[in-house]
């Protein structure tokens, strides 16, 4: 289309009966660029903090798969994306000013012919979101590492995963991810990110207590180095140095590296050792099993197994199973709907470890639970059910 | 992602109703309007027969401006979205609510 000219605005002015001494002398002729209708640009709400990301050079990623909803993922965020409508045109214009800038630019009578770039009647909301993390545990559980003298490996036709490789493949930030592979504790093998298979754990777990008792090392004090030499020929050392990272707290003294050895994790790894081959424990059978079990020194106590183990006390005599938060549904509704088919009425302090993982940035177990289930008194205990029948 | 370099900054023209072609030929290359600003900065858009007047306001959440680009294929077990490319950022948008008032061009002379 042939540009305006001064000529043409002053005239559209008079027609108008707009006064030009009431305006500033600049004007814009807006018209549609060549890929304005293409529809290939949209437009992205952004949450506080993230302009500012953008600004200083950092990438935001919008990640999913065909059967997942898009989630928007900065370095250490993620964000659920929802297409708003609006009922109103929305055009982008590039080098368009400001009447604060075209008076600080103090230029005359020009014509700035500014091309629409594009249009719209909606954009992307983001709303922050939990990231979407249990995906990334069962990729690695597809192939969990069994040990360097595992058949298994060596023909292995099962995925391995690099940072990359997960970094495409699950919808959470950078951040979260590598933050959730410590949680996990997942270490890195030939540049692939593994977990342990649960009895190549525990065999490692029992090299290191069983060391720790006929050295009479206090659990506080456990020298990474005589682990190194005294076991390195059972098991490789990055394995015992890794069971050493996930079952301690590394501390430096005098020179020497040391690790003040977790009780509860390891009563826990035992107690899960212990009701992994059953369905069920008479209870009191299973704490004098379970106690004996632990190493030397550590007092095994139930609160140690929340998110691991339930007690059943409506049974005689008591039981207790195993139930792992990690094997529960992602999404609140399906989780809520899990555990109301395992038990129809829970306390506050059963359900807690089983939905605490929910929450959100700010959010509440109580306002969890106000949402997603029904209160009312059980022998004057305040207990939670489903808000709806369960088939 | 943002790229190298200052993201470049674009203004948002808010309109009520559809924009529609006058000719049939389509949107590319034709003309909206011109964009005036009164002393005072109130934005003054001449659209067709139209004056419509409107306000400069401060997006409190800005826009980002995401051009798609066509998704290289990748052989490894990577995410299957489009990559999308930051192009701009919107931090000011200019809303016209107000009811057009049309242009009047032929005002029949007095006899």
């Amino acid at each position: 289309a042939a540009m305006r000219s001064r000529a043409e605005v002053d005239a559209t002015l008079q027609t108008a009966k707009l006064n030009p001494a009431e305006l500033l002398p600049a004007v814009h002729c807006l018209s549609f660029g060549p890929q304005a209708g293409g529809g290939e640009c949209c437009l992205l709400q952004l949450e506080p903090g993230l302009c500012a990301e953008l600004e200083a050079g950092r990438s935001l990623v919008i990640r999913g798969e065909k059967d997942e909803h898009a989630v928007l993922c900065s370095k250490d965020k993620t964000y659920d994306m929802k297409i708003a409508d609006t009922s109103n045109m929305l055009l982008f214009v590039p080098g368009c000013k400001t009447p604060e800038e075209l008076n600080a630019d103090s230029t005359s009578c020009t014509i700035i012919h500014s091309q629409i770039a594009g249009f719209s009647n909606n954009y992307w909301e983001l709303r922050r979101c939990r990231p979407k993390l249990k995906k990334l545990r069962k990729l690695l559980m597809e192939d969990p590492y069994e040990g360097p003298d595992s058949q298994k490996d060596q023909t292995s036709t099962f995925s391995k995963y690099t940072t990359e490789d997960l970094l495409s493949l699950i919808q959470a930030s950078e951040e979260e991810i590598l933050h959730q592979l410590q949680v996990i504790d997942a270490c890195k093998i030939e540049g692939y990110w593994r977990i342990l298979d649960f009895d190549y754990e525990v065999k490692l777990l029992n090299h290191v207590t069983q060391l720790i008792d006929s050295e009479s090392w206090p659990l506080s004090k456990v020298p990474l180095c005589t682990c190194l030499e005294e076991l390195g020929s059972l098991e490789p050392r990055e394995m015992i140095e890794h069971i050493l990272l996930s079952y301690g707290r590394k501390y430096v003294d005098d020179g020497e590296v040391f690790f003040e050895m977790r009780e509860d994790k390891i009563c826990r790894a035992i107690a899960q050792m212990l009701l992994q081959n059953a369905v069920k424990f008479n209870l009191s059978e299973f704490e004098e099993v379970w106690q004996q079990s632990v190493p030397e020194g550590m007092t095994t106590r139930l609160d140690q197994l929340q998110g691991l183990a339930l007690v059943d006390k409506s049974s005689r005599p008591e039981t207790i199973f195993l139930l792992k938060v990690e094997d529960l549904p992602e999404d609140n509704q399906e989780r809520f709907n899990s555990l109301f088919g395992i038990r129809e009425k829970w306390t506050e302090v059963d359900i807690t470890p089983y939905i605490q993982d929910l929450c959100a940035e700010k959010q509440t177990v109580g306002a969890l639970l106000t949402k997603y289930a029904r209160s009312s008194m059980l022998n004057g205990v305040k207990v939670y059910n489903s808000r709806r029948p369960i088939s | 992602s943002g790229g190298a370099g200052a993201l470049a900054q674009w203004v948002l023209v808010e309109l009520q109703g559809e924009v529609e072609p006058r000719q049939s030929r389509g949107l590319a290359g034709s003309l909206l309007g011109d964009l005036h600003y009164t002393c005072e900065g109130v934005p003054v858009l001449i659209v067709g027969h139209h004056i419509l007047y409107g306000k400069v306001v401060q997006l409190e959440k800005p826009f980002a401006v995401l051009v798609k680009r066509g998704g290289a294929p990748q052989p490894s077990p990577a995410g299957s979205h489009g990559h999308y490319t930051v192009t701009a950022l919107i931090k000011t948008k200019l809303l016209f609510k107000t009811r057009p008032k049309p242009i009047i061009t032929h005002v029949p002379k007095k006899v």
